[in-house]
């Protein structure tokens, strides 16, 4: 427990903001000096979470969503303009680097979920999220690396809507795809993604179905390494996949 | 073979990651799972469900210009949110300018209690340590968190010595930390 008890109940209150100006001031020198006092002003602030999490009322207005949603459509994000003005490969792989990483740790996160029902678990559950971190940023790195090679697929025939951005890694056989603007399939079918090696056949690498928005990823599947790539493809399968391609691609990979 | 990730529930980490890219879709994802909380907590400190919506729409605009500002690190964005609304709430109940640096918002609650049923759980079991807290002892705790008033303060409205209250504040809170971290 806490050492500095002629601090305790100051540190509570502090916490809670509800010390007069000349206290708080007090406080804030001691804390200065004091690392002991600094951890426990950081768990008073989690115990005071609880006091906000325990409260249940009314859902808001909808009108409050709509006014939320007007507000930022005329507000865009400043992130964007920095964005406009990259380069387009390069535009691509900080997008797809952080869609990757978003989507490992979510993976990465659902395998944990028999850990999610012990609630004692707080310490134990913390180390795993900083190895989560760990991989995403490893993952960050292979695919910002300049030994990337990118592609970037477009439809064959001329209408450019469906598109596809692949980001492979050969030294690692890390490969990251993301597509948009795909038609809906009939539940027999599924988007097969290949990867046409320069010599050899198609190696399949997903299957995959894309939402309701026509989007898709697929993150990291099982590649060998070293492989050298000639493009990338998608072809239309059976909902179980196909080894070797039954139909002609829809989207095929230019490098660049 | 690779199945897609296309269709998985979205995280919070994941939400707020494409918030920093402009996602304004994923802005949306996040007010329908956190607008319930905010709002009630900014409408228990207010009383008045007006300011509270306002409350509501200032949480999430400072979300959206500062994503940056929130560390999942440091605790689950469910928390951090609830505790911006109670000190925006007090602050504008009080009518003074913002006095939390929202950076400073730290919440040791565990993040993979994000998912609805362990909250519903776990907001059961934190009702259940407030409930069985003596009267006083609560009482002294909630007029310091939802109404904001200092210990001088709560002294003088419930008539008990200065001593008492802060005793009752720091005895309230070690009761909640317990019933969460047995």
């Amino acid at each position: 427990m806490n050492l500095h008890e002629e601090f305790a109940e100051d540190l509570s209150l502090y916490a809670l903001g509800a010390l007069s100006s000349e206290e708080r001031q007090a406080v804030e020198r001691h804390l200065e000096e004091c690392s002991a006092c600094r951890r426990e002003l950081e768990r008073l602030r989690g115990d005071m979470t609880l006091l906000a999490l325990s409260v249940s009322g009314p859902n808001p207005p909808f009108r409050s969503r709509e006014r939320l949603m007007a507000a930022i459509a005329k507000e865009p994000r400043r992130v964007q303009g920095r964005l406009q003005k990259a380069t387009g490969w390069w535009t691509a792989v900080q997008w797809a680097a952080a869609v990757a990483a978003v989507v490992i740790v979510a993976l990465l996160w659902n395998q944990n979920s028999d850990l999610r029902r012990h609630v004692a678990s707080l310490e134990a559950n913390s180390t795993e999220q900083q190895t989560q971190l760990m991989q995403a940023k490893e993952l960050i790195a292979s695919l910002t690396s300049a030994e990337a090679e990118h592609f970037t697929l477009v439809a064959s025939n001329t209408p450019p809507q469906p598109q596809g951005k692949a980001i492979y890694v050969r030294k690692s056989g890390t490969l990251v795809f993301l597509a948009s603007n795909l038609p809906p399939l009939p539940p027999q079918k599924a988007y097969e993604l290949w990867l046409i090696p320069a010599s050899g056949a198609p190696i399949p690498v997903g299957l995959f179905r894309p939402d309701s928005h026509g989007s898709a990823t697929v993150v990291k599947p099982p590649l060998p390494s070293g492989i050298e790539v000639k493009t990338f493809a998608i072809t239309i399968e059976p909902a179980a996949g196909s080894s070797a391609p039954t139909s002609q691609p829809i989207l095929v990979g230019i490098q660049g | 073979m690779s199945s897609a990730a296309s269709n998985v529930v979205l995280s919070d980490a994941m939400l707020v990651s494409a918030i920093r890219s402009g996602d304004e879709q994923a802005m949306a994802q996040l007010y329908d799972r956190y607008s319930p909380i905010i709002y009630s907590v900014a409408l228990r400190v207010l009383g008045d469900t007006g300011t509270a919506e306002d409350i509501l729409q200032e949480v999430f605009m400072q979300l959206w210009r500062s994503p940056d500002v929130f560390d999942a690190s440091r605790g689950s964005l469910r928390g951090w949110l609830a505790v911006i609304a109670r000190n925006r709430a007090i602050d504008s109940l009080r009518k003074r300018p913002p006095e939390t640096d929202i950076t400073e918002v730290v919440v040791s609650v565990e993040p993979d209690l994000a998912g609805k049923a362990e909250w519903s759980r776990a907001a059961e079991k934190i009702r259940r340590a407030l409930g069985g807290m003596p009267a006083p002892q609560r009482s002294a705790l909630e007029m310091a968190f939802f109404e904001g008033l200092t210990h001088t303060e709560i002294a003088e409205k419930t008539g008990e010595p200065l001593g008492t209250v802060k005793t009752r504040i720091r005895a309230g809170l070690m009761v909640l930390r317990k019933a969460f971290n047995p």
